[in-house]
């Protein structure tokens, strides 16, 4: 009978229409209200990842837990469910999902695909920017999709915390209950948590174009947003800022793609106060230190790369070791930040198939990461990061009775999970009242009574064998609905001719049936229990207990990355031929002692007791090269959207990650100006780094200096070679160029004035115009991108008339014909040794041009623009020996001095002299000779490169990559999914190109 | 008197600022015996001559050695080059110089053809001798330059110029030595916008365009056997890779694709193979040695493809393929002004192991021999021509590679430039010297 009830209740559960809950709607018949009461007893209940309570009971009473505990009275009325044997869990608690939102769609080409698009296409009273839109609600367009609520489920979800995914601020999720039937059901709470990404989604419009833009355009929203309070509509009415306030106080989530953006989105954080949640992307231990030092609360997606197939020894080639040993490490990730004690959620966010994240979980297990914090980054830790730890993530009374129903623990491989109750609504996701038929049997086919059935497996997955003789064994077919069996066999695998078919049923002892042989004659099956299933010892768990083979973890994680990151000591560098650049100028058998990061002494026959004594015999030691004009080590490099992007900041997109600072390292590169590129007349901020490899982004950025920003002129900012579709934006000729740049700066004149003036309605922070009074104001320093005499006039004279500065002209090319008007202004030249010809501007460009510049008076220096040739920018400076007649001292002070006296560092750098920073190069040759190399590298005192020991990183890279081709050779065979093997790289500037694999590296034309 | 002649010579020079708009003049053929003294010549066949002697007349060399080599010094104008070097000029192979003026405007761009199979376009046709880029190539010691097509698959038929002469047809050393082809890449490059991430992946769809190259092959060879009474411009240009008159220099980076394309070349039944690129020819370096393949490696002044890569892997690799014993020669494949740092291109693998006069020949005699012009030019020996440089020291070394005379067949070259007319103008505007 009870069997019965069970049948019928299954029944009902799965009609909607009668277990409806919602209590707004007209019924469509008779009053149907219910106890809806169910004790679950004698369980193993894990109420939170810290308490596990045997034989414990738990009861609800319609969609909220009564009570929990041991020994607790079972109320009248409630429908008792024995558990013996099973567990109860809480449902996990999924924080980063876009269930039941609508699918964002991008409206038209946008971007560089399409036409210029500078205004939103949204209409309405929102945000100028289509990819701010705090004003969208989860709640408001969630609908129920039961088939995505079914996967969650069965992975174990019981709840959800969704969002519309689209756009750099994106409004506020919804708490939901993974169910099916109405929304007013499914809807557990509103406005759960703001989110935020660097990524403008849909949008079309141009701005922002870059990574840098995203961070300030969300920056410059703060303001706005603090702008709009402090007016109370006085100045306009603006639903999205509305909004945005709005939306502050709760929870903030920030979506970033990669380790770094994690330290990304903290910073944003800071500057205005929030501590974000921040979702990954499942890198994060390739930055442990870093993230946390962050300090930040993580949600976290345990997607795996797939396995290249590595077994091809040409196509595996281009499989980077950075990735490869992201696929050894990235099951490992969990585990190790856990170790670190950093908190965490996990998601099923970037899965591609929900039904891997048990799978996958478990192997975060065997990696490392403890059951414990496993449950708790599913329950507990989601739910309170969320602040909706009232609701789900645990089983206490007055709860959502959102809990699993399972057969062992929830982590074990084998484990079933019978049930997920969601609302105190029962999913089913496996039977749990099937009984278990394993054991063996007497089997009786008619008259044959020799043979045995045995009966072996999983209780819920049982695998069948009738013995025919001692070494005749047959697999029968078998299907079964509940008690019910079908059973397809041939005994006599020669004589039958075909299968022979009975139906069976199981009376909890025997099974039992008739059926149809293959000729059509009428059978008779019975199969008389003898004996339980002899469980066979489990095999030890070799996968759990073998210690994991696992590479080291290296900063940065590549191929070059180190164990530890170098620090600074106490090195004496003897008898070298020392470039001072001071009026000591070339001295031989010198002797330089660096101490605590600085030039400590400087002589003959100096000694220290405990430093690290290099010999220099033979050797020369220099300064580090300073690149003026560099783009390694970004992201991106244009803001090109609008004419004027003083607002973003290179320092947001710095890649510490990027091979080629160890490159330009290992020739002599110890510092670089980052700069933004040179699509638009007035650019975004430097970031001035030194090359500390394996540092993050911020430490590698020069402390206390004076800011620096990028402006442009000529071609690239008119689009003159952009093609037909860019004609749109102003200007398109230089005489517009100027009207840019005078506008610009009258702006931020009256910005500035009125930001002095405190009555009346509040003045508008903003960013763009700040940088702007800045450099009006002498705190930052123009570095332009310029090529022909006209503009270069042209903009000493805005300067002139405005009253500021041009610190430095870059590229320059023409500067030797304007030069006596630099010198009067007082600019310095950036140039290139010998470029010319790839565009009209330059055609009148020379290589004479620096040594020229240099004996008008110029400070000038020779930059790189292009990661390739900063490698050997001392031989760039060694080609105005040639071109010009430079003396080798005033060459080698083009790369080192010069360069530090346009950044303003000539203080600290750019001279061997004590007290000065200790960035030296010791080089097995002349400097500026073809056939220099670099030896060691020393910034700060640490050296960063080191002949010896890139030979044994290329040693390392070899063995490693062996090791890892090895293992994942193995895993193939042992059946795994591969992928086609790929590279996968930053790009710096647009490309789409199809063919040889390495054309781009190439085709390095300048784009600049 | 000698104010006058000053004030004369500077009027002069204005004049020439002026009058000097244009390229100045290709030389006069040799009509006197020169000998060269004193300097150090590097022959580019492994000798290096300390204070030695060259004589060349009518356009050929007719005497290397030594102080004491003899000549007939009443009838040659012999000049005294102390403490100079003398190298033979350099030869830049695959190259686009002459055939685009700049790359951003399209009107001065002529070194690709549109359409896949143009195996009868001629880059000699487009060859502007005018152009004011090959000057400032020449200043630097560059004195032959392979013009090179640059199209999609079959690109076009080059020629090898000497730089200087009147127009093309003056210029040419040799007439449509080759063809060139850009073997379709086992990888493609995809760019996602959204991750700002360039992937390499293998590319799926090269089947089709390696088909098309087949077919094109073998109709080639049934054209070259059969009489046709029609003629077809294409099938025509290519019959010489069949008799050895023509060169198949097929572009291939991967050791894949390098293997695969001359093995189809091969069976093609093509004379004479030479692979460009070879970014990545490592794998393939025994292939290439068994085959007898020359390589052209691509300038040395690039970016290793991976970031596992050694990171003077591009300085190092010409001297790694030599090593293994496979003749390799050294360009700027594509590219035009740049040319003119050739000799540092082969200068950094110097600096990397490589022996100084071996490092020399990848620029020398070795472009010379893999071009097919090895009788002509490439070495200083007897009976080749006096194409030769004169350099203040190194010409591998930017900080002595200043070169102060040239000559291409015993002609005596102008070595000026636009760039130091430019720069003469604007040193007399600031009076610096």
């Amino acid at each position: 009978m009870k069997k019965l009830f069970i049948t019928l209740l299954n029944l009902f559960l799965l009609s909607p229409l009668i277990f409806s809950q919602t209590q707004t709607f007209p019924r469509n018949g008779v009053q149907d209200e219910r106890f809806d009461l169910y004790a679950f007893t004698n369980a193993t209940i894990i109420t939170d990842a810290n308490t596990t309570v045997e034989g414990a009971t738990l009861i609800i009473r319609g969609s909220v837990i009564e009570s929990v505990g041991k020994g607790i009275s079972i109320p009248q009325g409630a429908t008792i469910v024995d558990l013996k044997g099973k567990r109860i869990y809480p449902s996990f608690v999924e924080s980063y999902s876009n269930y039941g939102q609508p699918e964002p769609v991008r409206q038209g080409a946008g971007g560089f695909r399409g036409d210029p698009q500078p205004e939103s296409k949204k209409k309405g009273a929102y945000n100028w920017n289509q990819a701010i839109n705090p004003e969208i609600d989860a709640d408001k367009v969630f609908t129920v999709n039961n088939g995505l609520a079914e996967d969650l489920r069965k992975a174990g979800f019981g709840s959800a915390i969704v969002h519309t995914q689209d756009g750099i601020v994106r409004g506020t999720s919804a708490l939901v209950a993974l169910m099916d039937g109405k929304e007013q059901d499914a809807l557990l709470k509103s406005r759960v948590s703001s989110h935020y990404s660097f990524s403008k989604g849909t949008s079309t419009q141009d701005y922002p174009s870059s990574l840098m833009g995203s961070v300030a355009l969300l920056r410059q929203t703060f303001y706005d947003a603090d702008w709009y309070k402090k007016a109370k509509g006085k100045n306009e009415f603006n639903i999205s800022l509305d909004a945005f306030n709005n939306n502050q106080g709760i929870p903030q989530v920030f979506e970033v793609s990669d380790k770094l953006g994690v330290l990304r989105a903290n910073k944003i954080g800071k500057e205005f106060g929030i501590q974000y949640v921040i979702k990954g992307m499942g890198d994060e231990y390739q930055r442990l230190d870093e993230v946390k030092a962050a300090g930040v609360s993580l949600i976290l997606p345990i997607n795996y790369p797939i396995t290249p197939d590595v077994e091809d020894p040409f196509d595996e080639k281009i499989v980077l070791l950075t990735d490869m040993k992201h696929w050894e490490m990235a099951p490992a990730n969990a585990g190790i930040l856990a170790k670190a004690g950093i908190n965490f959620a996990l998601t099923t966010s970037n899965l591609k198939s929900k039904s891997d994240f048990m799978a996958n979980l478990r192997k975060a297990i065997e990696n490392g990461l403890e059951e414990k914090t496993a449950l708790a980054a599913l329950t507990s830790t989601p739910a309170s990061m969320m602040k909706v730890d009232n609701l789900v993530g645990s089983l206490k009374s007055g709860m959502m009775a959102n809990f699993l129903i399972t057969s062992d623990n929830i982590f074990k491989d084998g484990n079933v999970i019978y049930e997920n109750w969601i609302k105190g609504k029962r999913y089913v996701l496996s039977d749990m009242n099937v009984k278990d038929v394993r054991g063996n049997y007497d089997l009786t086919i008619n008259d044959n009574a020799k043979l045995k059935l045995n009966v072996t497996g999983k209780s819920d997955k049982p695998e069948y064998q009738i013995v025919v003789t001692d070494s005749i064994k047959v697999t029968p077919k078998v299907s079964r609905t509940g008690d019910m069996l079908t059973i397809l066999y041939k005994l006599d695998a020669k004589k039958d001719k075909g299968e022979a078919r009975v139906a069976a049923y199981y009376d909890g002892k025997n099974i039992v049936g008739q059926g149809i042989s293959a000729d059509g004659k009428p059978i008779s099956f019975v199969a008389n229990f003898k004996e339980a299933m002899k469980e066979t010892p489990a095999k030890p768990d070799t996968a759990r207990k073998a210690k994991i083979e696992m590479g080291k973890l290296v900063y940065p994680f590549n191929g070059y990355g180190s164990e530890t990151k170098p620090q600074a000591e106490t090195i004496l560098v003897k008898n070298a031929t020392v470039w001072t650049n001071e009026s000591t100028g070339v001295v031989q058998n010198a002797d330089v002692l660096i101490q605590n990061g600085k030039i400590a002494q400087f002589g003959k026959n100096l000694s220290s007791v405990g430093a690290k004594v290099i010999d220099g015999t033979g050797k020369h030691l220099t300064n580090g090269i300073f690149d003026e004009h560099s783009h390694i080590a970004l992201f991106t490099i244009n803001e090109g959207s609008q004419s004027v992007t003083s607002e973003v900041r290179m320092e947001d997109v710095i890649n510490s990650e990027d091979i080629n600072i160890y490159r330009q390292l290992a020739g002599g590169v110890t510092s670089s100006q980052l700069l933004h590129g040179s699509a638009n007349c007035i650019g975004g901020q430097s970031a001035i780094i030194k090359l500390k490899w394996g540092e993050a982004p911020d430490a590698l950025k020069i402390p206390n200096m004076d800011g620096f920003i990028k402006f442009a002129l000529g071609e690239n900012v008119k689009q003159a070679n952009w093609g037909d579709r860019a004609r749109v934006r102003f200007p398109q000729t230089r005489m517009g160029v100027e009207q840019i740049m005078m506008d610009a700066f009258l702006r931020a004149k009256e910005y500035e004035k009125a930001m002095k003036n405190v009555s009346g309605l509040p003045v508008k922070r903003d960013l763009e115009l700040d940088a702007l009074v800045e450099i009006l104001n002498k705190k930052r320093f123009i570095t332009c991108h310029s090529y022909v005499q006209s503009e270069i006039n042209m903009l000493l004279k805005v300067a002139d008339s405005l009253g500021f500065k041009v610190n430095t002209f870059t590229h320059i090319l023409e500067g030797y014909k304007v030069a006596d008007k630099m010198k009067a202004h007082g600019a310095n030249a950036s140039t290139f040794s010998d470029w010319w010809a790839y565009k009209m501007e330059v055609k009148e460009a020379i290589p004479f041009n620096a040594a020229l510049m240099t004996k008008v008076g110029v400070n000038t220096s020779i930059n790189s623009d292009d990661a390739e040739m900063a490698r050997r920018l001392n031989q760039e400076a060694a080609k105005t020996v040639m071109y010009g007649g430079m003396t080798e001292e005033q060459a080698w002070k083009m790369v080192t001095l010069n360069p530090a006296k346009m950044m303003h560092l000539d203080n600290r750098l750019g001279s061997i002299k004590v007290g000065k920073d200790a960035d030296v190069v010791l080089w097995n040759n002349n400097p500026l000779s073809v056939y220099a190399k670099p030896e060691k590298v020393i910034i700060d005192g640490a050296i960063y490169f080191d002949l010896e020991k890139d030979k044994m990183l290329r040693a390392t890279i070899a063995s490693e990559r062996n090791r890892l081709i090895q293992k994942m050779l193995a895993s193939k065979a042992g059946g795994n999914p591969t992928a086609k093997p790929e590279m996968k790289k930053p790009k710096l500037m647009h490309c789409n190109s199809e063919g040889d694999i390495y054309s781009e590296e190439t085709n390095h034309e300048h784009n600049d | 008197m000698k104010n006058i002649k000053y004030i004369y010579l500077l009027v002069f020079q204005l004049l020439t600022n002026t009058i000097f708009a244009q390229n100045q003049a290709p030389a006069n053929s040799q009509t006197k015996a020169i000998a060269l003294t004193g300097a150090t010549i590097h022959t580019a066949n492994g000798q290096v001559i300390e204070n030695g002697v060259i004589v060349f007349n009518k356009g050929i060399i007719t005497a290397v050695g030594n102080e004491t080599t003899t000549y007939d010094k009443a009838n040659t104008e012999t000049i005294d080059l102390k403490g100079k070097s003398i190298y033979p000029g350099l030869i830049s192979p695959a190259n686009e110089l002459g055939l685009t003026e700049i790359n951003a405007v399209r009107a001065t761009n002529d070194m690709a053809e549109v359409g896949g199979i143009n195996p009868h376009v001629r880059a000699l046709i487009a060859y502007n001798t005018d152009s004011e880029l090959i000057p400032t190539v020449r200043s630097n010691g560059i004195l032959i330059t392979q013009a090179t097509p640059q199209g999609e698959i079959v690109a076009g038929m080059s020629s090898i110029m000497q730089m200087d002469g009147w127009n093309w047809e003056d210029a040419a050393l040799k007439k449509d030595d080759g063809i060139h082809i850009n073997w379709v890449g086992y990888f493609k490059r995809d760019f996602d916008q959204s991750t700002f991430t360039v992937s390499t992946k293998k590319n799926d769809k090269r089947d089709e365009t390696l088909r098309e190259v087949d077919k094109t092959f073998n109709d080639a060879i049934a054209y070259s056997q059969a009489k046709s009474s029609v003629t077809n411009v294409k099938m025509e240009a290519m019959r010489g890779l069949f008799d050895g008159s023509k060169i198949l220099y097929i572009s291939a980076d991967y050791g894949k694709e390098i293997i695969e394309a001359v093995q189809f070349a091969k069976s093609k039944g093509v004379k004479k193979i030479v692979i460009i690129g070879a970014e990545e020819s490592l794998l393939a370096a025994d292939f290439l040695k068994e085959n007898n393949i020359p390589v052209i490696v691509s300038a040395t002044h690039r970016l290793p493809n991976s970031a596992d890569d050694d990171t003077d892997i591009s300085y190092k690799l010409p001297y790694l393929l030599a090593q293994k014993g496979i003749l390799v020669g050294l360009g700027y494949i594509g590219l035009n002004w740049r040319t003119r740092n050739l000799p540092f291109l082969a200068g950094i693998v110097a600096g990397h192991g490589m022996d100084k006069e071996d490092a020399l020949k990848l620029i020398t005699a070795n472009n010379a021999k893999i071009l097919g012009i090895d009788k002509m030019v490439g070495t200083l020996e007897v009976g080749k021509h006096a194409t030769l440089i004169v350099s203040a020291g190194d010409v591998l070394d930017m900080r002595t590679a200043k070169v102060e005379h040239a000559f291409i067949q015993g002609r005596k070259v102008d070595l000026d430039d636009k760039q130091k007319r430019l720069y003469r103008k604007y040193s007399e505007k600031y009076g610096t010297k």
